[in-house]
């Protein structure tokens, strides 16, 4: 398989948030100082108000779409109907990112939604590259894939997420969307080291992060760490995303925030605190150039 | 280890039903059963899809209270997942479902009830489309104005209850007044849901202009939308049902069938 060169927008490299329905009339009206806003297509394959915001909204941010729907790791037939609409979309909006999930979501003709896992072996390799790259066709540009968070393991699954992650960008010329939530969640529930996961992952090939929060849950008296996109930032998952911007550099973040969902000032700060790790991380690099 | 496909096929109706023996052995127990890290997904699976319905069907909601919601939500579900990942278009069949669900056989009104929140949640989320300009319609030619076919704005559609269903509806909005009561004598409602500039709303036609417009939504040619009209209220003013359709703003095209194919042309 050849890597082919997708056009590859010059994205913004400061904090975004994800737009949620409740909060577009605020945004509208006041216009908040944020470098994008993210939202999931599968919301405005339609017509109406909502797309009518968004419309309004994109002369003013640059939009990332960020997909649930195309179920890259299922064995369904591609759901073309549904990638001619995200093509519709995409063309319509021109966003600076289209992402979607290293995960499934449909099968035998059920839309589970949810981003399903997978294990990591060939079989499900070669699916991922197969689907990726006809999304990338179809799009005709390159799309970010991200790491889904987990809460169960296969026996059988002899590739680490991040070398599957890295193979597949090598393989399709796709991004990687790195969830710093998704790692520390993954890693806590399988009690892994998420430094060793970041080292393993092509850094390079990382061209958007994604924040949130996550809730710890008792299950059968194991505590495991749900993204439940609902509450501020856990702190040591700030820990992880200034390391990884050490290693990464400044690159687009954005906080997600889905359920509980809180007042729009206080997703703007979580964005100001992202937006202040970028800032410290460029003037670091300045500093270094100047010394 | 079976392929992909069995294990996902496998996964999907443990999701949707209960796990298998084979599926539970290719998870790693990793200080949890395997049964336990499958309730994981299957919870979020089933929450976010009973919020998805609730979101859809707040007034069913209202009247059934939340738990009965939820344990009718349940079963829709696992009967009839989502088929497109687009979750705005998730619930089309659910008022069907209730019709023929033993435990609210007795909420007579219940389903059209649905009706009318689906028929809203698909005006809220239908395509965009420019209506035309009624004047379009003067420059058919007189003999060719009776087979004449519209198209109505995507947003467009209808609904007919022998149920007050309209004012069930809002006597369960938000604002509605705790204490009014609607009547299940009141009488039915011939409804026309479609969305106006961005909002969505409805209401009550008479018995001519509800048969003249469905006539026409169905494909009908005008000629047989109006004698549809004429048979509903055999004393309406045509001309006047016809000039209310045109100027609200919802026929989207006209076509003229070509005189020599009588097929659709000039569309």
């Amino acid at each position: 398989m050849v890597a082919h060169d997708y056009r590859v927008p010059a994205g913004p490299t400061g904090a975004g948030i994800g737009l949620r329905t409740p909060h577009v009339a605020e945004i509208l009206a006041t216009r908040p100082a944020v470098a994008f806003l993210e939202v999931h297509p599968e919301n405005y394959m339609g017509g109406g108000q909502a797309l009518a915001a968004l419309e309004r909204l994109r002369c003013d941010y640059p939009l990332s779409l960020h997909g649930i729907g195309l179920s890259l790791g299922g064995l369904d037939v591609l759901d073309t109907r549904h990638l001619a609409r995200l093509a519709r979309l995409v063309e319509r909006l021109d966003p600076v990112f289209v992402s979607e999930h290293l995960a499934w979501s449909v099968v035998d003709g059920a839309y589970l939604n949810h981003l399903l896992p997978l294990p990591y072996d060939d079989e499900s390799l070669d699916t991922m590259c197969s689907r990726v790259s006809r999304t990338q066709e179809a799009l005709d540009r390159k799309i970010l894939v991200e790491n889904p968070s987990r809460y169960l393991r296969f026996r059988h699954s002899p590739i680490s997420e991040p070398a599957f992650l890295g193979e597949l960008a090598r393989r399709t010329g796709c991004g990687i969307l790195l969830d710093v939530n998704n790692v520390y969640v993954s890693c806590r529930n399988f009690e892994e080291d998420p430094h060793v996961y970041l080292h393993a992952l092509p850094m390079d090939a990382v061209g958007e992060i994604h924040l949130a929060g996550h809730s710890m849950n008792d299950v059968d008296g194991r505590t495991v760490l749900i993204d439940d996109h609902g509450s501020r930032v856990a702190e040591p998952v700030w820990q992880l995303y200034a390391r990884t911007l050490e290693r990464r550099g400044p690159v687009a973040t954005l906080v997600e925030w889905d359920t509980n969902l809180p007042d729009l000032a206080v997703l703007l700060d979580e964005a100001a605190t992202a937006q202040r790790c970028l800032d410290a991380m460029r003037s670091r690099a300045r500093d270094a150039v100047a010394a | 280890m079976p392929s992909l496909r069995e294990l996902e096929s496998s996964f999907g109706r443990a999701l949707l039903g209960e796990p298998e023996a084979a599926l539970l052995d290719l998870i790693a127990a990793d200080g949890l059963a395997p049964a336990a890290r499958l309730r994981i997904y299957r919870n979020h699976v089933l929450v976010t899809l009973t919020d998805t319905l609730m979101a859809t069907y707040p007034v069913v909601c209202r009247l059934v209270d939340e738990r009965f919601f939820g344990y009718a939500a349940d079963q829709y579900i696992r009967a009839h997942p989502p088929a497109v990942p687009c979750l705005v278009e998730y619930g089309d069949s659910f008022a069907a479902f209730l019709a023929a669900f033993g435990p609210c056989q007795h909420l007579e009104y219940l389903p059209d009830v649905a009706r009318l929140e689906w028929a809203i949640n698909r005006a809220l989320h239908a395509d965009d489309a420019e209506a035309i300009d009624a004047a379009r319609l003067g420059g058919v030619p007189a003999d060719r104005i009776g087979s004449v076919t519209l198209s109505l704005h995507p947003s467009v559609s209808f609904l007919s209850s022998p149920w007050p269903v309209d004012r069930i509806w809002r006597a369960n909005q938000p604002d509605a007044d705790p204490d009014a009561t609607v009547s299940l004598d009141a009488g039915g409602a011939q409804l026309e849901i479609r969305r106006l500039s961005e909002d969505v709303v409805f209401r009550s036609l008479d018995a001519a202009a509800y048969a003249l417009r469905t006539a026409l939504a169905r494909g009908d040619s005008l000629e047989r939308a109006a004698e549809a009209a004429h048979s509903a209220d055999s004393g309406v003013d045509l001309a006047q049902t016809l000039q209310q359709l045109l100027s609200d703003g919802i026929v989207t095209s006209i076509c003229v069938p070509s005189p020599f194919t009588h097929a659709a042309g000039q569309c």
